[in-house]
């Protein structure tokens, strides 16, 4: 301590104690000031700002007491140590000085040694409380700038995470974090083809280390089903990255529904998380319940991986329930969970279905009665309503709009794809076609409406010609469950057959003519009867071919049915 | 103690006993219990989760750590005497494709 100068103000209106104080100090190697009252230390003080003071308590003007508190006062949360002068120890003075902020005592005669000692031992902690003092400002700093941080990342977060579109009059959800950043997560998109896809997840943990891994869960969410993939290729390609980037202790437990507004039909995949129910709007019971059949994403690699979907068949009015197991891990008091009968009950009771949803959160807000939150809970209902899921789709973002890319001006090219039964069998060839178009000519707002027209061209081939399989299994609900069972068993054993693709562009007036030739080697169908009850609505099945006519200039079957040949004109 | 474990005399059996609640608070517990094991010593473990009242995600993070650390697929792990709840947690995640569940 003694290297850096350290000044020292002497406080004594006796002129030797002044000089012999001075002259130990000066020895000892520090700087001197003095002030011959109490005025004049205070005086002092504020002018030169010291490192200590010796006081004397008996001075004329402001005695040594007064002095020190106002001293003390101006110091703030610097600490400069005061020591005051006494000729004797009375009890009585030593704690007026304490009560005035004293630091300690020196009692005359002066001692060399006993003055060092003390103020060596004062300067330690003088030295001490600055170092506290600078880390706590630090400190201070540091958490505002960390609690800016965090409210940027939340700002930032919620406009990835929370972009879908959830609000809709048919959706409810309750989300309540735990924390600032959810470990649960809740995204919905509708598809190209009409409909929409779900995704319900609980990331272990919760807070910021879970918040970041459902970045890359909500952009390939949101990417791939705007390009027209499966949940089952969504949920592959998020447990890929997920497996990727998560340390092995987390992973993200999840249920993803994909709900059809063409076939009326609901796809599930549910890996970890309590059972999907469906809540039968005209029995008024579950209709069905889907527990998980997988391990939760993150987990295991690719090869082992399984991507089985469940499909069941839904009908208007129809609630979809899926939940976090925060729902059934909600606690009372008295530490007792919620539990799956508790949950379940609430759906035996023949409620209706619109009142359900309150009366859910009802229950578990009575149940809870005030005890503390323990985990992520998340709910949500959908009500399966044909009308208004269709009218979402209408309104998909055009992600190509904000790009920023260059599209070519319309011109002249053509496209020939030829996908044998191998490549039928593991992949859908549509999205990765629709994208490739997409690219080549940047049909601007399109993306849609040629999703349509390709997909409806597709399945015909695909599902008739390839697949034989029979349409009029379409007639009911039931039926379209039974029609995708059976296009998935004949599609895996799928050996022989091709589909040819063709496409031809042409500009036309300020936009262009996209002619597309879709051809099977299946044996074709007897086209007059085919097309004989298109002109009336047969609800479920014959859907397919009106729709293209409605989108199409034209839409010719040739050869014996088994080629379609769809002209799209486009601005 | 919350997580305890014992060893066979050849020390090719390793059970870990689990009481109470089965969370984070005893992840360093439950590590020491298989951490000086590596994927070449054969050894077998059992996690006797008879005692154990709960069990929550973070708990399924240390049954995947524990995996991984003793050879992923290869490693030797059965979880046995699950009361009702823990054994709907462990089927839910279905843990039983990853762990033998007796």
């Amino acid at each position: 301590m003694s290297e850096n100068t350290l000044t020292v103000l002497v406080a004594d209106d006796d002129v030797t104690n002044r000089l012999l104080l001075e002259a130990i100090l000066r020895k000892e190697g520090y700087d001197v000031i003095h002030a011959e009252d109490g005025r004049e230390a205070v005086e002092v003080f504020e002018r030169e700002r010291p490192d200590l003071v010796l006081m004397d308590i008996r001075m004329p003007e402001l005695d040594g007491y007064q002095a020190t508190e106002l001293i003390k006062a101006m110091s703030g949360d610097v600490f400069v140590p005061v020591i005051f002068l006494t000729a004797n120890s009375d009890i009585d003075s030593m704690v007026k000085s304490v009560e005035a902020g004293g630091d300690d005592f020196l009692a005359k005669p002066y001692n060399r040694i006993q003055l060092q000692t003390r103020i060596n031992a004062l300067m330690r902690i003088r030295e001490l409380y600055s170092t506290v003092r600078q880390q706590r400002n630090e400190l201070i700093l540091h958490q505002k700038r960390l609690e800016r941080e965090r409210q940027m990342a939340k700002r930032l977060f919620a406009n990835i995470i929370h972009t879908g579109s959830l609000d809709q009059p048919n959706i409810k959800y309750l989300l309540s974090p735990m924390s600032l950043f959810s470990g649960d997560i809740l995204l919905a998109a509708p598809k190209p083809s009409g409909g929409v896809h779900v995704i319900l997840g609980d990331f272990t943990g919760h807070g910021l280390a879970a918040a970041t891994g459902a970045l890359p869960v909500s952009s390939i969410f949101y990417g791939m089903t705007a390009k027209g993939y499966s949940i089952a290729e969504i949920v592959t390609e998020i447990n890929t990255r997920l497996k990727t980037i998560l340390p092995v202790d987390m992973f993200l437990a999840a249920c993803l529904i994909d709900i059809d507004t063409t076939t009326h039909t609901l796809t599930v995949w549910n890996g970890g998380l309590p059972p999907l129910v469906v809540y039968a709007a005209r029995q008024l019971a579950i209709s069905q319940r889907i527990p998980s059949q997988h391990l939760p994403l993150g987990i295991i690699d690719g090869e082992s991986f399984s991507r089985r979907v469940e499909v069941v068949g839904i009908q208007q009015g129809d609630r979809i329930y899926i939940c976090s197991d925060g729902v059934l891990e909600t606690q009372n008091r008295q530490g007792e969970m919620f539990g799956r009968d508790r949950f379940n009950a609430l759906f035996e009771a023949g409620l209706a279905p619109q009142a359900l949803f309150d009366t859910i959160l009802e229950r578990l807000s009575d149940f809870q009665a005030g005890s503390l939150q323990q985990d992520d809970v998340t709910l949500l209902e959908i009500c399966y309503d044909q009308s208004l899921l269709e009218q979402r789709a209408g309104t998909i973002e055009e992600e190509e709009g904000g790009r920023g890319r260059l599209s070519a001006a319309p011109s002249s090219w053509g496209l020939t794809l030829t996908l044998t039964a191998d490549l039928l069998k593991v992949l859908d060839p549509l999205p990765l076609l629709i994208q490739t178009l997409m690219d080549l000519q940047g049909f601007r707002g399109q993306r849609q409406q040629l999703y349509t027209v390709f997909s409806e061209l597709y399945s015909n081939a695909l599902e008739h010609g390839l697949l034989k399989l029979d349409s009029s299994l379409k007639a009911n609900a039931s039926g379209f469950v039974e029609y995708y069972q059976a296009r998935e068993q004949r599609l895996a054993v799928l050996s022989e057959g091709e589909i040819r693709i063709d496409i031809r562009h042409q500009p036309d007036a300020g936009g262009g003519r996209l002619t597309i030739t879709v051809e099977d080697t299946g044996d074709g169908f007897d086209v007059d009867s085919a097309l004989l009850p298109l002109t009336e609505n047969l609800g479920h099945a014959g859907r397919g071919i009106q729709l293209l006519r409605s989108i199409c200039d034209e839409v010719i079957f040739q050869g014996c049915g088994n080629r379609v040949q769809a002209v799209y004109r486009w601005r | 103690m919350p997580v305890t474990s014992t060893v066979s005399a050849d020390g090719k059996d390793i059970t870990i006993n689990i009481s109470g609640r089965f969370d984070f608070a005893v992840q360093n517990e439950f590590r020491n219990c298989y951490h000086s094991t590596g994927p070449e010593d054969g050894v077998s473990f059992t996690i006797d989760m008879s005692k154990a009242s709960y069990m929550d995600s973070s708990a399924l993070g240390m049954l995947l750590m524990m995996r991984e650390h003793l050879g992923g697929n290869s490693a030797n792990i059965t979880i046995s005497s699950s009361s009702d709840d823990i054994s709907n947690i462990l089927t839910v995640a279905n843990f039983q494709s990853l762990f033998k569940i007796a």
